[in-house]
């Protein structure tokens, strides 16, 4: 009686685990094929029947020239926002976590408390602030008004803050100290290689952030020439005749078209997802000391 | 050993017992951590504390720079968009928080008590529509829910539904959009929980089997008590961030012929009054609403729970 | 000039706890100096001043006569090694031990030479080009020795070096540490709560307790002479047993309990302080090893052995010799922090009501749990504290 229930209840878990690995994946792989089928297939076919490589060319080919390569443009506009943000954002944070972690100066705790409390604060709630700031000094419509914002990343301090207390013991860098170094070489040479993994972990959550960001640039880039991936989209949407049947024919840009756009964007952060997985996972201070 | 007698040789030069200072350096005090997070202190008055700062201010005065008291607050409050926009991101709230705690804790919990390696993939799966976060993933979803090329379109069927518009009928949107926000983030969630879910040690779990307790006891009464807290961090930044609503709602209602309000949620109402109203005194009284809607939710976390080391 | 002075040290921290007061110490040329006390007792601290990684609140520190106080670590001249090795994750065994002639500005050449001889020295050739993680405990313990000898320093200071380690290989580089210690012949701090490598380690011991010093001298001395309660049941494993006394008339008996023990006129004669406390209380300490049980041939035969009654709770045989637990009806004294680490007291010592003790009793001893049995011991052997001020009454 006890074996029955047992095999009933895990027979039961795998029947729910797999009906929602279908509601996760199916929408992945719908969009993965969508490219090699047209539009008309696409309504008329089975959804999972396999397309052909050259309806694929022939969409990406109208996708990628599409007003004189603007996907491409878009694309360029998200790497530089995104990396412009991150490789700020990790120049401050890292030494930021690493001086809350171990300097002693008056006002760290409340500094500390800060952070906290914006890291908790969801990003959004200051974008129209942001707006109204960067409208103030006129820097609207500028690449920095999404930089310098995605600059400030008080998680990636926090993520450097909890490495640098828990995982690096005080007296390593007192070590340091004892083997003639100043407080900047014991930094550079001691904490700065240790935190390699919290480098890949701030940089993986800014990547994720800065590049799925909508609201920021959608405020601070009216200008097409300057929108990242995501406000593309949404012009390709509002362009396209397939969601809005009144664009008729003008625009050449269908379901096909749309979902190679869909897939441009998120292949970053998807490589970025697989990449990042393994470097998280790398033990470097193991056995630095015993504990 | 070595250098024995080097230092020897040396000592008469240093045995003037005086305090005068020699070469070498004196130690530094606290100049050093200042040094250290100088930059990240820039950013953090540059792009948290000035805009909110300068929110609060326009929030409080006219567009002539005056100071007005409440007006602002007490205006776009009784604007006829006002409640509706909260309305529907509270019931957008409803439905995406109860997901989360019954089906999210449901999976995790499933997946604790199967095999781990089985387990790694599923929480892999799962994880990976993360990667589709905000404007992507509302695209896979206008065309999952678009009766004439959705693989779901049988599905679909049973609703009745025939074209997109019938689907993203304004009274659908919270659904829909809970619907978007869990595939796109429960996977994280359910591997945060999976993570405090193996935290558990084993020998507990072991020791509720012995005093009698089946697999769903065990997870009842030892399991989720223990990880209780992690449950109420993960609704209270879901709330916070459900709070902000945007994309979502921005690019169906392109997708939706106008069906859609323009000013659906709050954050889309505050960018409607600032651009196209061009009042930037109540664009600013409703960021400041989510502006302090986000401080609760953080201040509850910090106080509330001691999830967060500052020691 | 001694290469380590320290004239009343103290340290005071910013909550107003006072971990270190006026500690005076010189260690000389080539001495191996232990601190020694329960955990917060300061010892620690001490070092840390000595270091630089702790601000002097005040009093003088000199190295080689010059004033320290106020330079950094960096520019003392001083080899640290860590409780727990403090190695650096992300460099080899090489670099690691080459670190800080690197950060001098060391030819190369040189920093290869001084490595490859430091590694010889402490037998790591082998894994020079590990990284800390992939070495067992023991070879961790010796790269974090190799670190601090290769620098050729003034001092060396060595916070509890061997606590990490298990049981037999702490056994091992105990010895091995002196070794290089006094081939080196550099003045070295060592700190440690274990009395056994107070004992057998050190040319002195300092006993620390609360901040202060108890006791400074040759671990011999300490030993025999104990000049405190807390000294006296510090060191020495199993500890010294202590129990309240009375004397009595003329301070020629001894109350034990309801025991009466008479004591020979050469005990007055060996201690006249004891006079001053006749018909009054007093401690009475008596080591594991002077006790035995009379009437075995074991027992020592001397002609004026003082003897008491116990019962037996427990016999442990440990081949070499036999632990005997016995209870009395004499209250056991326990000064806080004696036996355990996590005491922190600050009186003398602190009565409790256990009347247990414990003799170390040759193997052949033949005892049957439960038994009645008359203990002897050479009353020179005994020793005696005032119950209040806890000091020994050796004059």
């Amino acid at each position: 009686m006890r074996l029955f229930n047992r095999i009933w209840s895990r027979t039961f878990s795998y029947i729910i685990l797999l009906a929602f690995t279908a509601f996760f994946v199916v929408p992945v792989i719908w969009l993965l094929f969508a490219p090699f089928k047209t539009d008309h297939n696409l309504v008329f076919e089975n959804p999972f029947a396999l397309g052909t490589l050259g309806n694929l060319f022939h969409a990406a080919h109208v996708m990628f020239t599409f007003e004189d390569y603007a996907l491409l443009n878009w694309l360029k506009n998200s790497a530089i926002y995104s990396f412009g943000g991150i490789a700020i954002a990790l120049i401050c944070s890292i030494p930021a976590g690493y001086g809350l972690a171990h300097t002693q100066f008056i006002g760290r705790r409340t500094l500390l408390g800060v952070t906290l409390f914006v890291m908790i604060m969801p990003a959004t709630a200051l974008v129209l602030p942001l707006f109204l700031e960067a409208n103030a000094v006129h820097a609207v419509g500028t690449p920095l008004a999404v930089i310098l914002p995605f600059s400030f990343f008080p998680f990636g301090v926090y993520l450097a803050y909890i490495f640098y207390s828990s995982s690096v013991p005080k007296d390593l860098l007192a070590a340091a100290r004892i083997d003639g170094c100043n407080e900047w070489d014991v930094f550079r040479r001691i904490a700065l290689p240790l935190a390699r993994p919290i480098i890949a972990l701030v940089t993986f959550f800014a990547f994720v952030a800065n590049w799925n960001n909508f609201f920021l640039p959608f405020v601070m880039l009216p200008n097409s020439s300057n929108y990242p991936l995501p406000i593309g989209l949404q012009d390709l949407l509002s362009a396209t005749p397939a969601f809005n049947p009144g664009q008729g024919g003008q625009v050449p840009i269908y379901r096909p078209e749309l979902a190679i756009a869909t897939i441009v964007a998120m292949a970053p952060v998807m490589i970025v997802f697989l990449f990042a997985q393994r470097s998280l996972v790398s033990g470097l201070l193991a056995g630095a000391t015993k504990e | 050993m070595k250098s024995a007698v080097s230092r020897e040789a040396s000592t008469p030069l240093d045995t003037t017992d005086s305090l005068t200072p020699t070469l070498r350096r004196k130690r530094k005090k606290g100049v050093a951590g200042y040094a250290f997070v100088s930059g990240y202190f820039v950013l953090l008055i540059l792009f948290g504390v000035l805009p909110a700062a300068y929110a609060i201010v326009l929030a409080f005065t006219a567009s002539g720079g005056h100071f007005t008291g409440l007006t602002n607050f007490i205006k776009t409050g009784e604007d006829f968009r006002f409640l509706p926009a909260f309305e529907n991101v509270g019931k957008y709230l409803l439905i995406w928080l109860g997901s989360l705690v019954v089906i999210v804790l449901g999976l995790a919990l499933m997946l604790h008590s199967i095999a781990r390696r089985v387990s790694a993939a599923f929480r892999f799966i799962f994880y990976l529509p993360g990667a589709l976060a905000g404007a992507a993933s509302v695209l896979v979803w206008l065309f999952m829910l678009d009766p004439t090329v959705s693989p779901w379109r049988l599905f679909l069927g049973v609703f009745g539904f025939k074209n997109l518009g019938q689907t993203i009928l304004p009274g659908h949107l919270p659904l829909i959009f809970a619907i978007i926000a869990f595939w796109a983030g429960a996977g994280g969630w359910i591997v945060v929980t999976y993570g405090a879910l193996n935290n558990i040690p084993n020998e507990l779990i072991e020791a509720a089997q012995l005093d009698g307790a089946g697999a769903i006891q065990t997870a009842l009464r030892i399991k989720l008590p223990l990880i209780k807290k992690w449950i109420v961090f993960m609704l209270i930044l879901a709330f916070a961030a459900g709070t902000q609503l945007f994309v979502e709602p921005q690019l169906v209602g392109e997708a939706s012929l106008g069906l859609i309000s323009p000013t659906w949620s709050p954050n889309e109402l505050a960018y409607y009054f600032a651009f196209q109203d061009n009042n930037f005194n109540y664009a600013a009284a409703i960021s400041v609403d989510l502006l302090v809607i986000g401080l609760l939710c953080a201040a509850v976390l910090v106080f509330r729970t001691k999830l967060f080391e500052v020691e | 000039m001694a290469p380590v002075s320290l004239e009343k040290l103290t340290k005071v921290y910013p909550n107003g706890f006072e971990a270190v007061h006026e500690f005076d110490l010189e260690v000389a040329d080539g001495e191996f100096m232990i601190l020694v006390g329960p955990s917060g007792c300061g010892k620690t601290t001490a070092m840390r001043m000595v270091a630089g990684l702790e601000e002097i609140t005040s009093g003088t520190l000199r190295i080689n006569g010059e004033i320290m106080n106020d330079v950094s670590p960096r520019d003392r001249d001083i080899a640290m090694v860590f409780q727990n090795y403090a190695l650096y994750p992300h460099m080899t065994v090489g670099e690691n031990i080459g670190f800080a002639l690197k950060m001098k500005h060391t030819p190369k050449s040189e920093i290869e030479k001084k490595v490859r001889e430091t590694t010889e020295i402490l037998g790591l050739t082998e894994w020079i080009d590990l990284k800390p993680g992939q070495l067992s405990g023991g070879q961790r313990q010796r790269v974090a020795m190799g670190r601090a000898i290769v620098r050729e320093p003034k001092v060396f200071l060595m916070d509890e070096p061997l606590s990490n380690l298990d049981a037999k290989l702490r056994v091992q580089m105990r010895a091995e540490v002196a070794r290089i210690q006094r081939r080196l012949g550099v003045a070295t701090i060592y700190v440690t709560h274990d009395q056994v490598e107070a004992m057998t380690m050190g040319d002195r011991v300092a006993v620390m307790r609360a901040g202060l010093v108890l006791q400074c001298d040759k671990p011999q001395t300490i030993y025999d002479h104990p000049l405190n309660l807390f000294v006296a049941g510090f060191m020495g494993s199993p500890s010294m047993n202590l129990f309240e006394a009375r004397l009595g008339e003329g301070a020629t008996t001894l109350f034990l309990g309801t025991q009466k023990v008479e004591l020979p006129p050469t005990v007055l004669s060996a201690k006249p302080a004891l006079g001053r406390f006749a018909n009054a209380e007093v401690v009475v300490g008596i080591r594991p090893e002077s006790l035995a049980v009379a009437g075995t041939a074991t027992g020592e035969r001397t002609e004026d052995l003082v003897f008491f009654e116990g019962d037996v709770d427990l016999v442990e045989a440990l081949g070499s010799e036999i632990l005997v637990h016995f209870s009395t009806d004499a209250h056991r004294v326990e000064a806080e922090g004696m036996y355990s680490d996590d005491a922190e007291g600050l009186d003398a010592g602190s009565i409790t009501q256990r009347g247990e003790g414990v003799a170390r009793v040759s193997p052949e001893t033949q005892l049957v749990i439960g038994e009645h049995v008359r203990l002897q011991v050479n009353p020179k052997r005994l020793f005696f504290f005032d119950p209040v001020t806890g000091l020994a009454l050796n004059g």
